[in-house]
Order: structure tokens, then sequence, then C-alpha cells
């Protein structure tokens, strides 16, 4: 037990904040994944012709063989839902009316995960072709979130 | 770089690559907001900071006086009895010339911190702050030094209350 009594004037708590921040520079071959995505709207792969084997989003090097990737390959803008969920609660906490629909869409032998949209929870399915709605070209700014959403391919 | 390795592979960058848009990037900010609990000896020392005072506190067994007040007494382990408001003078105890900010620029006059041991608490007990209104070459330890205390209304419990310690002229 202590003797001492706090003084009744005594702030109760100190208030502060760390300065984090950080700066994050995607790397040689996601730095010319993001470039195609924000200059021309097209998402690119790289294939390794040992394993033969597109990586999407590209990569430098092969995982398998550990080669170095030169190879550039256009991937396209329709891909397929190999899975998805439904988000029913916001980024804070608060519950969602309609839910977010997150898929993760094939492309080469990799994939994105992204929204869909332009569609109803109960359409979606896996297998579902969807493609890619960008951002018109001035707002995009080099991000995954350039692309707005996946939607259902119309045939 | 080393005896096998004359140039590291990948390309350096400089903060123009940032501002001219040559490089993408991802810029962000850690949420560091913290609170922490000030607890009865250092909420009473930061409460009678306000109020002007430099506060200590005092232990029956072994009758040291430590600043800033601590509950228990760090070398018996026994329970402090009273707080004890001391002089806001002192003796410079050790310090340096700081010539980096906290956030790493150069500055031409230095920074000095210093610890100073409070008049009125044991043999070498003092606080860590810094020294102001002096000629950084005439520094030295065992110099006696006096508080500059933020206007009253200005102050809010804070060690900032002080702005720094500057020289007692001696008469």
């Amino acid at each position: 037990m202590t003797l001492l009594q706090r003084d009744p004037r005594a702030p109760a708590s100190w208030l502060g904040e760390l300065p984090v921040t950080n700066r994050y520079t995607y790397g040689l071959a996601a730095e010319k994944f993001f470039r195609t995505i924000k200059e021309e709207g097209h998402i690119m792969g790289t294939h390794c012709p040992h394993d033969d084997h597109t990586y999407v989003p590209a990569a430098a090097f092969c995982e398998r063989c550990l080669r170095k990737l030169d190879e550039w390959v256009d991937v396209g803008t329709i891909g397929d839902v190999v899975t998805y969920t439904f988000l029913y609660v916001n980024l804070d906490g608060s519950p969602l009316e309609k839910p977010e629909i997150v898929a993760f869409i094939r492309f080469g032998d990799g994939g994105l995960i992204q929204r869909l949209g332009e569609i109803e929870p109960e359409q979606v399915e896996i297998g579902l072709m969807v493609e890619a709605v960008f951002k018109p070209k001035p707002k995009r700014i080099g991000s995954i979130l350039d692309i707005k959403y996946f939607r259902p391919v119309k045939i | 770089m080393t005896a096998k390795i004359k140039e590291f592979p990948g390309i350096s960058l400089h903060e123009q690559d940032f501002t001219d848009g040559k490089i993408l990037y991802n810029f962000d900010k850690l949420n560091g907001i913290y609170a922490w609990d000030t607890g009865v000896g250092i909420g009473s020392y930061l409460a009678s900071l306000k109020a002007g005072v430099i506060l200590g506190s005092h232990c029956p067994s072994c009758r040291k006086i430590v600043v800033p007040p601590r509950t228990f007494c760090e070398f018996c382990y026994r329970p402090m009895d009273e707080y004890v408001p001391l002089k806001d003078t002192g003796t410079v105890n050790t310090f340096s010339l700081c010539y980096v900010t906290w956030d790493v620029k150069r500055i031409k006059e230095p920074e000095i911190p210093a610890v100073i041991d409070i008049d009125g608490a044991s043999p070498l007990h003092g606080i860590m702050h810094m020294l102001g209104e002096i000629n950084p070459k005439k520094v030295k330890i065992g110099m006696r030094v006096q508080a500059v205390w933020k206007p009253a209304e200005e102050r809010q419990g804070s060690i900032n209350d002080i702005l720094y310690f500057k020289p007692i002229k001696e008469a």
C-alpha cells in the first residue's frame, strides 16, 4: 500500500502520438505492374518459360526456380471468380445493410483480390467471369484501387 | 561495399524521384496515439509543475529524497511517506552538446541536454532537462543553474512547463 496520495489536480493520463510514417516502394516488378494499370489500364504478369507459370501480379523472380523473369504478358482484364466473401461489417465496425463483395479473381496462374460491383449478392458464383472497371485515367494514382471493381461480363 | 561486391544491385532513390512522380509508392501513417496513466507519483509531480514547484518524495527508512517523486523507495523498497517541495535551482551533474535535432537535422547552435541535481533532493538525485541562455563553450559540470518557467497561464502540467535551466550569476 502506498502512503502517498495522488494530487487531485493531477492529469489522469498523458496523451501523445508516435509520429511513425512509412513509404513503401513497390519494387522493380510491381512498379511496372502498377504503372501499366495507371497509364494503360492493363493487368500485367510475368511468365517463367522454365516452369510455364504466369505470375499475376507480376513478380521479378520465379518462386519455383528462382530465375529472373523478364517475359511480360498482358493477361487482359477478364478473369474468373475463384472464391468470394460477403462483408457485412464496415472498416469502423458499423454494420452494412448491403454487403461488400470481395473476391479472388484468377489471372494467369495467380490473381487479384478485389471488390465485385454491378452485381447482386445472390448472383455471385464461383467460376463467374468478371471484367475490371478502371477509374478514369486522370484519377488513377498507381494503386490496386485504380480498379474500381470487377463486374460480370455481359454476353 | 565489400571486397566481393563492388556495387549493390537495385536502383538508388532520391527525394526528388518521389516528388517528381518518377516512382510509385504507398504512404502510410501508423495510428500511434497513446494515453499513459500518470500514476500517483508522476501525476502529483506534473500537477505541481503546473503550480511552479518541482516535487520530490521522502523515504522514511533511508531518508533519501528523490525527484521526480515515487511512491516506493527504489533503494530500500519502503513506501515513501511524504511529498517534499524542492527548490528550482540545482547543479549540473552531466551534460551534452547536441548538434542534431530529434528528427536528425543538423543545427549550428547546439542544444544542451543536462542532468541537473535539484537542490533539496539527496545528492546525485536530479532530472534531465535543457540548458539555455548560455554559451555552449562555458558549460561545466558542477555549475549552478536555475529553472526558467513558462508564464503560469501557459503551463499545462508537463516537464516542458520549465523552458530550460539558466546559469545563476554569481554575485
